[in-house]
């Protein structure tokens, strides 16, 4: 009697047990999927409809703009168009720096382009920054060309034009000396570069001389900084009197007019050098 | 590498340099080259250069420290390298009778120098030379291995030498020689704002959602051209660490008894890193770090420094580079 009694309980529990565990688990998980489902559903529905109305939007105010201009005002119109883009490039002729405003128009990013010989070389790009007032910011401008002084000597705060113009001309100088000396090294192999620095500002060649392969020493000197050409030549041989000779004299004078690599293959040519 | 130095030092015959075999041991190499060097009768300023030869084609060993020099005269521009080398000597003989220095200019423009130092009375100690790294018409130097007791007899004698009228540390210190040189010279791969966007910014990145793309995607692509423009692109120098010293006030109105103390509260924050530039790029491309870049953290590429002094004083760091 107890057995059935107990029996009878223990059945009762786990039938309870096994419709508990086949009710409780997906239910409300299944549940909250759906609720959440409902609630992507509105949402997406609500953007559509703010993105509608943002288009909606948008078309009138350009129909507002837009007024077609009546005939009569066309051909002025398209003339003005023609007269700007000649402007702009006649600006970009007389080398016009690329320009872009950066950080909501306080500062302006300029571009100088280098290039020697015709052939392009390095971008520079330097941010100037407007307010409160004109500073040099961020740039990847070489810490050898000296930048502060330029800004002092053209007077950065009242005419930026100027010391862009100067700080392109150093550039280019820089780019050009450069590219002279890699010119050198590539098509003149007997002359040996004894002494260079990284603003290329100080140059110094062994000559070996024809008829005896006497050596010479050049060292070339340039002093000034926006020019492509020696200030300085000077020549140091051990024969003090070769480098007095009227031919020397005028390589040097040569050396001090004509870009390097050129100066150079002319020496060669009249066997000046070897 | 040692047969390549060793070829460059050129103090051994050719059969001397036949006989040595790179395979053995260390002990057993020192002995060899040892035997050689007494055979020879090297002297001790020829086994300098062949320590600095290595010590050239090896750079990244040791901690390298920034310098620079202020107040260039007139004439510091047209400095040429065998003036240098004559007035450094002088200049450093001058201030220490003892002291040996070897000066050699490496293909990249960069002028070594090896300073052995004595005392008054003693012999200079090659064991623990310093080495200077300085490109001519440039205003910084790298140093490494100098005790602050020798820095302002050196500071005085390559001030003089250049021809500029001051010095000071540049707070930039690293490991990779040619690293901290290439953030200094800015020879690494910069990114301007432009009108004409080139290809390469708009690069396909993986789209793992289209929905998540549809949303986020033109704000991360402008997380990452702001990362791009602070940081740099490409491979970036590599710094092993920033330091930031805090001197300021403790603000946290959470925390009320440290914020009503007087006094400043110090503490010193300190990143780590194999190539912290690259790590702090992806903090701020992957939006961990916020963007606007703060500029503690882009002040490091654009400063050219990585120990800063912070504080409640100092007016937020300017955007030029003294």
């Amino acid at each position: 009697m107890e057995n059935t009694s107990t029996n009878g309980v223990l059945t009762h529990l786990s039938l309870l047990e096994v419709r508990a565990l086949s009710r409780g688990g997906p239910e409300p998980q299944r549940s909250r999927v759906r609720e959440l489902r409902g609630e992507a559903e509105e949402l997406r529905g609500v953007r559509d409809q703010l993105e509608a109305e943002i288009r909606a939007r948008k078309r009138l105010q350009e129909l507002r703009s837009s007024a077609d201009p009546p005939a009569g005002e066309l051909l002025p119109l398209m003339r003005r168009h023609s007269d700007l883009k000649q402007r702009l490039h006649v600006h970009h002729l007389i080398g016009g720096f690329d320009a872009v405003r950066t950080r909501q128009g306080r500062a302006v990013c300029v571009f100088v382009q280098t290039a020697y010989e015709g052939v392009f070389l390095e971008t520079f790009n330097m941010e100037l920054e407007l307010k409160p007032r004109v500073q040099i910011g961020r740039h990847n401008i070489p810490p050898f060309i000296p930048l502060q002084s330029l800004a002092e000597q053209s007077h950065l705060q009242t005419d930026a034009g100027a010391f862009l113009s100067m700080l392109s001309q150093h550039l280019n100088a820089f780019v050009g000396r450069r590219r002279q000396l890699q010119l050198v090294q590539e098509q003149h192999r007997s002359v040996e570069v004894m002494e260079s620095n990284l603003l290329c500002s100080v140059l110094v060649l062994l000559f070996t001389a024809p008829p005896e392969k006497t050596a010479l020493l050049c060292t070339l000197k340039y002093a000034d900084l926006g020019s492509c050409l020696p200030g300085q030549v000077h020549l140091d041989c051990e024969d003090s009197r070769l480098p007095e000779s009227p031919e020397w004299r005028s390589c040097c004078d040569t050396l001090r007019k004509t870009p390097l690599h050129r100066a150079l293959a002319g020496m060669k040519k009249s066997r000046m050098i070897l | 590498m040692l047969k390549t130095t060793l070829d460059k030092w050129g103090r051994l015959t050719a059969e001397q340099r036949q006989a040595i075999d790179f395979t053995q041991s260390k002990w057993a190499l020192t002995q060899k080259l040892q035997s050689f060097c007494e055979e020879n009768e090297v002297t001790l300023t020829r086994l300098a250069e062949l320590e600095m030869i290595h010590v050239i084609e090896n750079p990244n060993q040791g901690m390298w420290y920034t310098f620079q020099l202020l107040d260039p005269e007139d004439d510091a521009q047209s400095l040429e390298l065998s003036e240098f080398k004559q007035q450094f000597k002088c200049h450093l003989s001058e201030l220490l009778r003892q002291v040996s220095v070897k000066i050699k200019k490496h293909t990249d423009e960069a002028v070594w120098i090896r300073i052995a130092w004595g005392g008054s009375f003693s012999k200079p100690n090659h064991l623990k030379p310093t080495y200077v790294v300085h490109h001519l018409q440039t205003p910084y130097f790298f140093v490494r291995n100098l005790t602050s007791k020798l820095k302002p007899l050196l500071s005085q004698a390559l001030t003089l030498a250049t021809r500029h009228q001051g010095v000071k540390e540049a707070n930039l210190s690293g490991r990779n020689l040619a690293s901290i040189r290439d953030l200094l010279m800015r020879q690494y791969q910069h990114v301007f704002p432009t009108k004409y966007p080139s290809p390469h910014d708009e690069e396909d990145q993986p789209v793992l959602n289209q929905h998540i793309e549809k949303e986020q995607g033109h704000v991360a692509t402008h997380r990452r051209r702001m990362a791009r423009e602070v940081f740099g692109d490409g491979t970036l120098p590599q710094l092993q660490s920033a330091v930031y010293k805090l001197d300021t006030k403790f603000k946290d109105p959470s925390n009320r008894t440290m914020t009503e103390r007087e006094d400043t509260f110090k503490c010193v924050v300190k990143f780590s890193s194999t190539n912290l530039l690259e790590s702090l790029r992806s903090c701020a491309s992957s939006g961990i770090a916020s963007a606007p870049v703060t500029p503690l953290l882009s002040s490091i590429p654009l400063k050219g420094r990585n120990y800063f002094v912070v504080t409640d004083n100092t007016p937020g760091p300017s955007s030029q580079r003294h």
